[in-house]
């Protein structure tokens, strides 16, 4: 047999081999596919929710405009966000950037509750049970936080803050913006 | 007189049912196919691989609600995909779009036929027929 004639008995095999190793990859060791949202660029939607304390003002994005902020949407039935609380409440003592909060689909007894038990690091928190801002937002899972650079959406981490991905991620972010 | 009673009950009954049946009012029957159409195209990301219309999550609720509202505002379908896909990213739709990115998911069962075709082909033609002798 020449050279060339077996490269092409040997080619299917290798072919089928590569793509049952791809498959193979990607059930195993292969990420769930996530939502990329592609609000990266574009600004903040005009939007006004309700103050989780009904007496204060209700949170619009007007707040948005003039500087740098995180917004943080989470729920007290949200697990990952009892774990993240922590590391907001480090934040906010930081003085760094103001912390505004979202709570999503929540109940506003259970929402007060958990930040009277666990702090509170919002400068103000909105609550949003319509689901309404949180589909504008393109929420799919809480924790959610957005950076937000005057008024403009510049980043946008799904799941908990931890100090790993702030101090790699959302830090140097921020403090380039500033 | 029996009868009319009967038939009043019949009709209460049936007006109620179908009150209750419809869990949103459609504005028309062309806008209520759009809107069952559309809900079964859009996936419910947190229950992956059910598309919102059977999904019973807070999202998928939601989603559907939103959608409901951008057909009332008479937005396209196409309209309505661009709105989620924006928010969502591609993979909101269960359908994945034709795109320079998705060319070989879409054209590989094609590519790969046309392959098998031509190492058959040859195949075949290397091998002395047997059968015809």
């Amino acid at each position: 047999m020449s050279m060339t004639q077996r490269i092409k008995t040997i080619f299917p095999f290798l072919l089928l081999l590569a793509v049952i190793s791809l498959l193979a990859y990607e059930l195993y060791q292969g990420k769930p596919p996530e939502s990329l949202s592609n609000l990266i660029g574009e600004s903040m939607p005009a939007f006004t929710v309700n103050n989780l304390y009904s007496k204060e003002p209700p949170l619009t994005n007007d707040y948005f405009q003039n500087e740098v902020v995180l917004l943080n949407v989470w729920a007290s039935w949200c697990e990952a966000c009892r774990l993240e609380h922590e590391m907001l409440m480090k934040i906010s003592k930081q003085n760094l950037i103001p912390i505004y909060g979202l709570a999503y689909n929540d109940k506003e007894s259970d929402a007060k509750q958990l930040l009277q038990t666990l702090g509170n690091p919002y400068k103000m928190v909105g609550i949003d049970n319509s689901g309404d801002l949180s589909i504008e937002l393109g929420i799919y899972g809480t924790p959610e936080t957005f950076i937000i650079n005057r008024g403009n959406i510049v980043y946008k981490q799904i799941g908990p803050i931890d100090q790993k991905t702030w101090d790699k991620t959302l830090y140097p972010f921020i403090k380039k913006l500033k | 007189m029996i009868k009319n009673k009967y038939n009043a009950i019949t009709l209460v009954l049936g007006v109620l049912l179908f009150i209750f049946m419809k869990q949103i009012p459609a504005a028309s029957l062309n806008d209520e196919e759009r809107y069952i159409n559309l809900t079964q195209q859009i996936r419910c990301l947190v229950c992956q691989n059910q598309n919102i219309q059977d999904s019973n999550a807070s999202l998928a609720k939601d989603l559907r609600r939103k959608i409901y509202a951008l057909i009332l505002e008479k937005k396209s379908d196409q309209d309505i995909k661009n709105y989620l896909t924006k928010r969502y990213g591609d993979i909101i739709l269960l359908k994945p779009r034709l795109n320079n990115l998705t060319f070989l998911l879409w054209f590989f069962p094609i590519i790969g036929m046309l392959i098998l075709c031509y190492y058959l082909y040859n195949f075949f033609k290397s091998q002395p027929s047997t059968m015809l002798k």
